[in-house]
């Protein structure tokens, strides 16, 4: 513990430079409007950014994504309770209560119990995450090849079975992600796979363009802009303190919605989005008043919020300690770590303290920095919901091409990018989520010198996973899963997944 | 019978697959022991078919083929065209040639923009983008013929 202590504290030196506090500060402040502006989320903001930290350092450009990603959670409940448009998928609870309390003429105090839920949330997630991750990678670094492969298996299955869509549906996603991430060179035996003769395919396809072409150009091309119109309840500065009774009702559904997004947050998925939801049910199911639901209860403001902040937190914890990313999100985010030479897993506390130290504590400010840019400027975010969407998507897409180019300085990267985006569009027509297909490129490689390795030192024995206990235990969990996937697939049985799903699509129309 | 969205989606996977083994021909799955490098390919791709399968079989829970709503085709269409006609010129014209031709593309041909005030918006963002990437982050943009 008191090594942890003086770890954070040497992060605290590292997160407090002037240029760090900076690069905070812009990556807060862009996610805040990134999650403010619908049709932009964390995923395509990040992805679009990327390029931006080249010149920066590891541990800038780790400060200044996360920022974004953690400032998108917070900016999003604004677009949700003023418009009733929600600025990314985990703020779609938000929506419901957030807008019927700006209705009543509580916007500030929705605003307000949003913008303090996400702070103590977020900032509860970080406090868990110093305390759990580097124990964590002390146990991943006794991992072998074998654990790692049945580690990364129940993550997919994992990912399969906390999705809203159906199992097969995700698993079909994942599987075109891992196949993807098979082009380009093997590395073990230097044969070219599915390159087509193209130098540029000999490395892989990279995340960036991946990414950026499934959700930010794949979004782009479903959304016309007279689509995206809507009213705007913009709250003077004086109304955004909450009453008395308003502080009283929100603090117990901020204490669960921390704990139970910062769970859910290290299981494999779209864990932010899942946990507001499962909070906004747990809410509903404990409040005293369930009929206040859908009319402006306080509660299903303040527990969503805190879920989907914690949540994202949350899924650091298996990015940093193990090296496994649990989303899209922590996908890209290692991904720009790997660009900048650092390879997150067990030995990033170790190997990169500054790095990793440095983001921990970079997350303390950050949050802090969110809560004071959230409030105050709370009308400044709301002006930039009147830009017509038909002058910013033009924009997007600009960025969009120079952000994929600039990674490798290839246009073969910018025409992935575009076919991406057919695919992202061609699967939101058939109710496909993209986001497994990203999560599968990036463990790929992974997964299949892990798998490779372990046969390798069995000599082809796949026995070698039954016989460790590690291994054992994580392929056990697996066949769980699975088994009750199956059960609820061949009793054709409506699970929580599809009650999710259900409520997702409604409140989405 | 009603031709389902999942029964053309889980066809487009059991195709996909076989085209994913067919094109793995030359690739050596090598032994249990030591894999080659065609080994999870052709696994992944056979577990593509499967799930595409599995798809078709339960096609009947999802809609009709015919009510899947292409409203937003035109609008897909228009911008796919002009994106890669951008992605074309891209290193042929240079950052700021393309990019406002393809804004005031986007704005004027799509959205109905007046030309003068598309031009303006157009040189503003990528004027302004350039010299952001050039000057302030110190990352080169494709030039034009021009040299800027």
């Amino acid at each position: 513990m008191e090594t942890t202590l003086l770890s954070l504290l040497h992060g605290f030196s590292v997160a407090l430079a002037p240029s760090n506090i900076w690069y905070a500060f812009l990556g807060c402040l862009v996610g805040t409007l990134v999650g403010v502006l619908p049709g932009i989320g964390p995923l395509s903001g990040i992805s679009i950014l990327l390029p931006v930290t080249f010149g920066l350092n590891a541990t800038q450009a780790v400060i200044m994504l996360a920022g974004i990603y953690y400032g998108s959670q917070y900016g999003g409940s604004t677009t949700s309770i003023l418009m009733r448009i929600p600025g990314e998928a985990s703020s779609v609870m938000t929506c419901i209560d957030g807008n019927a309390m700006a209705k009543k003429g509580r916007a500030g105090a929705a605003l307000c119990i949003a913008a303090v839920g996400s702070w103590l949330a977020g900032t509860f997630g970080v406090i868990v995450l110093t305390i759990v991750a580097p124990p964590l990678a002390t146990i991943a670094l006794k991992f072998g090849p074998p654990e790692y492969t049945a580690l990364l298996v129940v993550g997919l299955i994992f990912l399969a079975y906390m999705s809203s869509t159906s199992l097969v549906r995700t698993l079909l996603m994942a599987s075109l992600g891992l196949m993807f991430g098979m082009i380009g060179i093997d590395n073990m035996t230097g044969h070219f796979r599915y390159s087509f003769d193209l130098a540029e395919l000999g490395d892989g396809v990279g995340i960036v363009p991946v990414a950026v072409g499934l959700f930010g150009l794949g979004e782009i091309l479903s959304t016309p802009s007279q689509k995206v119109v809507g009213e705007v309840i913009a709250p003077k500065l004086r109304e955004l303190l909450p009453s008395r009774q308003e502080w009283k009702e929100s603090v117990m559904p901020i204490g669960r919605g921390s704990l139970l997004g910062f769970i859910i947050g290290i299981i494999p998925g779209s864990a932010h989005i899942i946990s507001s939801f499962l909070s906004y049910a747990l809410e509903r199911r404990l409040s005293a008043h369930p009929e206040q639901f859908g009319k402006g209860a306080v509660a299903g403001v303040a527990g969503p919020e805190s879920a989907n902040n914690a949540a994202s937190t949350g899924a650091f914890v298996p990015m940093l300690a193990l090296g496994i990313p649990t989303g899209p999100v922590p996908a890209v985010l290692m991904g720009a770590l790997m660009v900048h030479g650092v390879s997150p897993g067990p030995q990033l506390v170790t190997e990169h303290r500054d790095v990793f130290w440095g983001f921990v504590a970079s997350m303390y400010v950050g949050n802090l920095m969110l809560l004071a840019l959230n409030l105050p400027l709370v009308s400044l975010f709301v002006s930039v919901l009147r830009i017509p969407y038909s002058y910013l998507y033009p924009l997007i897409i600009m960025f969009c091409i120079v952000g994929v180019y600039e990674v490798n300085h290839s246009i073969v990267d910018v025409w992935i990018m575009m076919i991406m985006g057919l695919l992202g569009y061609a699967l939101r027509k058939f109710n496909f989520d993209p986001a497994p297909l990203v999560l599968g490129l990036v463990i790929a490689p992974i997964l299949e010198q892990s798998l490779r390795q372990s046969l390798i030192m069995s000599n082809g024995n796949y026995m070698i996973f039954f016989n460790r206990p590690i291994a054992l235990s994580l392929l056990l969990v697996s066949a769980g899963l699975l088994a009750l996937s199956a059960y609820a697939f061949v009793r054709n049985q409506a699970d929580w997944r599809t009650r999710l799903a259900e409520a997702e699509a409604g409140e989405a129309e | 019978m009603t031709l389902r969205a999942d029964h053309v989606a889980g066809a487009a996977f059991v195709v996909f697959g076989a085209a994913i083994i067919a094109a793995s021909g030359d690739l050596p799955f090598g032994q249990l022991s030591m894999p080659g490098s065609g080994f999870l390919p052709k696994i992944v791709a056979s577990l593509m078919i499967v799930f595409g399968l599995a798809l078709v079989a339960r096609a009947r829970e999802s809609q009709a083929y015919a009510d899947v709503s292409w409203s937003d085709g035109k609008h897909a269409a228009m911008v796919t065209a002009i994106t890669a006609a951008a992605i074309a010129l891209y290193t042929v014209l240079g950052f700021l040639i393309t990019m406002v031709l393809m804004i005031v593309a986007l704005l004027v041909a799509i959205e109905r923009r007046r030309l003068l005030y598309a031009v303006a918006y157009a040189l503003l963002v990528a004027v302004t983008t350039y010299a952001a990437f050039e000057y302030l982050l110190k990352t080169p943009m494709p030039e034009s013929p021009f040299s800027y």
